[in-house]
């Protein structure tokens, strides 16, 4: 039963001066970023952090040396991806390009592609969305209706993508599409490299979230011109590429320190004087995060050596969303103080973004019911 | 090594712990049997070290043999005798064979009475204790954690038994203990109840992957409304949900065994032992609820499982015990906030 085997991470994953010098780095960056903007977690976007972070080598650690890298390893990245998110530094703008389609277009892309893109990632210089969901095509990803049509020197793309987070300011999409017709349910898809600042017939307009964020966007297609070179890996592949990327997106430290700033907030309430109750229940949500951080360790250690841990990926994320889903309910278990948006009480505003962000830890990066029915059919069901 | 002794254990436990060795054990009877193969193949010494006449397996591997037994439902006291020997050979004391248990000593009162210890108490939950020669435990004497190896023929043995029928009896102790079965406790083990809840965990999770297995197995072939019942939904998430539950906690024993007598084990063994008991819950509950009314009665051999990872649960400190512990080192902690304490009290070479 392979499955529920997560390995060591091997010894000396700790990389503890690497540690100690993003802590360095956060100390003096965010000094006076405030718990209500750390509690934003990786959806907080500033180019500039990602450009500083890309300035001391922790954009691209991966990535080989002659795109722009620094040839480093799955756990040291690791290492600075778990601090980042601690500390609730805004790292979006180059997160999703560096968790998922650098890799991507590192394995699948051209050379030309590789070379003119990568570099620029590893420089934090580029923010990326992945144009995946549809209004028909949610959980469903193989019902995806838009389709890029051949012509001359390119594609035709028609249709609309949803729930499309940071559109509105990405440098580049990959977009996910039909390009043929199929028997194989899952065939004729392709991924497409769209550079959206120089592509016409893009129309990109904003979905507020219930919090009044603007994260998400419908993307709209009107026989958008792409060129040929704009196909990323091989025409007709595009469902095995997407579910490679998947080990990647589902197993990091983000899919369980989404609520990191609400629990900073508790502990240091609770510090002064804790009962034997609240004292357990801190325990508890320790003992939580400690092994789901060994999982997700882990799952970056099987990375590191070349495998596809796509099934004990959907374990971390399965159980990772259950836990940051839970924080705002035990911290309100623990503590009698209301929930206070913008409050200038930083626990009361860091528990209204967070009771307001969890719904949509379960939606995203695969449905709970999606991770589990993936798990189910690794078990052995037949 | 590894395989080599992990494929020993396997085969002899598939070969010779059956349901019908479980069902007679529960009624009371020791597999003697299969204990001299146990000690023939060597698995009783696994985490001894080399120098004091174990094989130089590394410690997280031999711990690894109490997962197997876990999920075979050996009925012996192997790990108790591993964790025991490991113990004795610390502290350099003798080695002296046969089946061995631990309890945890604290509730012992002792003092010195010319050269020997004397040793006075009540220990409740003692494992097997009926069908061992010694129970080994640890215990303060001039403020530093001392082992007693205390013959079992010199002690007052009550029966008494956890849910799954398997001995944990009361144990009345009043002797005297001659230099050669008592000795100070050098390093970093820590007591007792840090070293049973480490085989603790660890067997549960061996178990909670057998019960997985067995559910598996059941979901694809029960037939109702013309499918396996494995082909509906609900049934999968139930699947899903105990998978997660299982591997979390083998993660968690495994990370606990890794920092097995060092200065992190203090922490991981507490999230190890309280992430199993909580998960033992789940799993237990939906293992029952994907079996139905068969996997509810003595004929099935999932109540072998469920009830030995509810009743493990309940020994060397329970979830509310270790939760506490370790709430409290969290709120206590020197560290500038919450995160610094996870990663730096658990990476390798922790100090504190």
């Amino acid at each position: 039963m392979t499955l529920t085997a997560f390995p060591s991470p091997p010894p000396g994953a700790d990389y503890d001066d690497l540690r100690q010098e993003v802590r360095a780095f956060l100390a003096e960056e965010l000094a006076d970023f405030p718990p209500e903007k750390r509690a934003e977690s990786w959806n907080g976007f500033s180019r500039d952090f990602s450009r500083k972070l890309a300035q001391r080598g922790w954009v691209g650690m991966t990535f080989p040396k002659e795109y722009g890298g620094h040839a480093r390893s799955a756990l040291e990245r690791y290492v600075v991806s778990e601090e980042l998110l601690a500390a609730g530094a805004p790292v979006i703008s180059h997160w999703i390009a560096d968790r998922q389609s650098g890799p991507l277009i590192l394995a699948k892309g051209t050379e030309d592609q590789k070379r003119a893109i990568v570099p620029r990632i590893a420089a934090g210089e580029l923010c990326f969305c992945i144009g995946m969901s549809e209004p028909d095509s949610g959980s469903d990803l193989a019902a995806t209706r838009t389709v890029a049509t051949e012509v001359e020197g390119g594609f035709r793309v028609n249709g609309t993508k949803v729930w499309t987070t940071y559109a509105h300011v990405a440098d580049y999409m990959i977009l996910f599409c039909r390009t043929g017709k199929s028997d194989d349910r899952h065939g004729g898809m392709s991924q497409f490299l769209i550079d959206l600042k120089a592509t016409e017939n893009i129309q990109i307009s904003p979905i507020i979230d219930l919090g009044g964020e603007h994260h998400f966007n419908q993307v709209v297609f009107d026989n958008t011109f792409l060129p040929s070179d704009a196909l990323l890996g091989e025409q007709g592949e595009g469902w095995s590429q997407v579910m490679s990327e998947l080990a990647f997106e589902r197993s990091g430290p983000e899919r369980f320190l989404s609520s990191f700033a609400l629990i900073e907030e508790l502990i240091r309430l609770l510090r002064k004087d804790a009962t034997e109750a609240q004292q357990a229940e801190i325990g508890r949500l320790s003992a939580h995060l400690m092994v789901l951080r060994q999982m997700s360790r882990s799952v970056a250690g099987m990375l590191n050596e070349g495998k596809n841990p796509a099934l004990q990926a959907a374990i971390v994320k399965d159980l990772g969303a259950l836990y940051e889903q839970d924080i705002p309910r035990l911290a309100r278990s623990l503590l009698s103080r209301p929930a206070v948006p913008g409050g200038r009480d930083s626990y009361a505003a860091v528990l209204a973004y967070t009771e307001l962000a969890v719904p949509s830890f379960s939606l995203r990066g695969g449905t709970r019911e999606i991770l589990r029915g993936i798990i189910a059919r690794g078990l052995g069901l037949r | 090594m590894e395989s080599m002794i992990f494929d020993m254990a396997e085969r002899l436990f598939r070969d010779h712990v059956s349901h019908g060795l479980r069902e007679d054990a529960a009624a009371g009877q020791c597999p003697e049997a299969l204990w001299t193969r146990i000690e023939e193949a060597g698995l009783h010494m696994a985490l001894v070290p080399e120098e004091a006449g174990g094989f130089g397996v590394p410690a997280a591997e031999a711990l690894g043999l109490v997962r197997i037994a876990g999920a075979h439902g050996l009925p012996l006291p192997l790990a108790e005798t591993l964790i025991a020997n490991a113990v004795l050979a610390r502290a350099g004391l003798a080695l002296s064979g046969g089946r061995l248990t631990i309890a945890e000593g604290e509730v012992l009162q002792l003092e010195r009475r010319g050269g020997a210890v004397h040793a006075r108490g009540h220990l409740t939950l003692v494992p097997f204790a009926r069908w061992a020669d010694r129970i080994v435990t640890i215990a303060a004497l001039d403020g530093a954690d001392h082992v007693l190896s205390l013959p079992v023929k010199d002690l007052t043995v009550t029966p008494a038994q956890d849910l799954a029928g398997m001995p944990r009896d009361d144990v009345a102790v009043d002797l005297d203990l001659p230099g050669a079965n008592a000795a100070a406790l050098p390093g970093s083990m820590g007591g007792m109840r840090g070293l049973g809840a480490l085989v603790r965990s660890l067997a549960t999770a061996g178990a909670m992957e057998t019960i997985l297995k067995m559910s598996v197995e059941y979901a694809n072939d029960r037939v109702q409304f013309g499918r396996p019942i494995g082909k509906f939904q609900a049934i999968q998430q139930y699947l899903a949900t105990m998978a997660g539950e299982t591997a979390a906690s083998r993660t968690a024993a495994e990370m606990a065994a890794d920092s097995y007598d060092t200065a992190a084990f203090a922490l991981t063994v507490a999230a190890a032992k309280s992430r199993a008991g909580e998960a033992a819950e789940t799993v237990g509950a939906l293992a029952h609820q994907v079996h139905g009314a068969i996997g509810y009665t003595q004929e099935h051999a999932l109540h072998h499982f469920t009830k030995r990872i509810w009743s493990w649960r309940d020994e060397f400190g329970t979830e509310l015990d270790w939760t506490q512990e370790l709430g409290r080192a969290a709120l206590s902690s020197p560290h500038d906030t919450f995160w610094h304490f996870i990663t730096d009290s658990t990476a390798q070479g922790a100090t504190a």
